[in-house]
């Protein structure tokens, strides 16, 4: 993965806004700019312009089917990145330790008040 | 909400088209970005059937029918996982040259909703997808793929006897 490309996928995630986008396109793939227009108060010109930033990055892949456009989420930059920073014991051990943290929470959130 | 979904993954691999695409249609040995599965063919064109063996040649893991083959820009065929009764769906594969190399482009379509073929999909689509411009940019796969390959080796006795090859002859129907 070239720097360029790199950069652009750090500035696109780096907004509470860009992946609030990104999970509402993971989750109605195919969906159109209006779809994801009614999640947000902003105007459609704010929402387009995160869309660009997300596009460039290839987070977000437009495909034009017919007249309307169609937007879908790409997770490879990540993976990409993911693999960049990932060797053979440090997948096993970061996935022993998230696991740790993830059932962790789980256990305590679940955990009842003492009375 | 319709019943079936589409995924998209794209990725920009450094190298000519040519390169990309005789990558990807391989044929008779094992490619680290399909899991280390053989591609089998009687020949790629429409109509005609492909299977995804094992090295060993005794377990299939995907079975499907070329649709399209427009060398070296596009390639789609059916889609059927041999573990899983899922209906069968349809993948292309799109190639364009772009000024720093080809745009990789896999979609994934048809994909029966809720199902674990759409779960398999996305995580093998992302693979797919990055094993292939490690691969072809540096001759060597990514380390999540060749950790699959080396999982998958280990573990082909606990297959289930449903993937045998003897199941899926070139010739069998597909539903």
């Amino acid at each position: 993965m070239k720097p360029a490309s790199m950069d652009a996928v750090f500035q696109a995630l780096a907004s509470t806004s860009r992946r609030r986008i990104l999970d509402i396109v993971l989750g109605m793939p195919g969906c159109s700019v209006n779809d994801v227009c009614k999640y947000f108060d902003t105007s459609r010109i704010a929402v387009m312009k995160h869309l660009r930033v997300l596009e460039r990055a290839d987070l977000i892949i437009s495909r034009k089917d017919g007249r309307t456009r169609e937007l879908y989420f790409n997770a490879v930059p990540i993976q990409l990145i993911y693999d960049r920073w990932t060797t053979e014991y440090s997948a096993l051990w970061a996935s022993h330790v998230t696991d740790i943290k993830f059932k962790s929470e789980t256990k305590k959130s679940k955990k009842k008040r003492p009375s | 909400m319709s019943e079936t979904v589409k995924q998209v993954f794209r990725v920009t691999i450094q190298a000519s088209l040519q390169e990309v695409w005789e990558t990807l249609i391989k044929e008779g040995e094992p490619l680290p970005f399909f899991f280390g599965s053989v591609l089998h063919t009687p020949g790629l064109q429409p109509g005609a059937p492909i299977r995804m063996r094992t090295p060993s040649n005794k377990y299939t893991g995907v079975v499907g029918e070329v649709l399209d083959f427009e060398p070296p820009h596009r390639y789609s065929h059916t889609f059927k996982f041999t573990n899983l009764d899922d209906p069968l769906c349809k993948v292309t594969y799109e190639l364009k040259e772009v000024a720093d190399g080809v745009e990789f482009t896999l979609i994934a379509e048809e994909v029966p909703r809720g199902t674990k073929t759409e779960k398999q999909m996305s995580q093998g689509g992302k693979i797919i997808t990055t094993t292939l411009k490690t691969l072809v940019e540096t001759g060597k796969p990514t380390f999540t793929a060749r950790m699959i390959m080396t999982i998958g080796g280990l573990t082909e006795w606990a297959t289930p006897a449903k993937c045998l090859s003897s199941n899926w002859p070139m010739d069998k129907q597909l539903t």
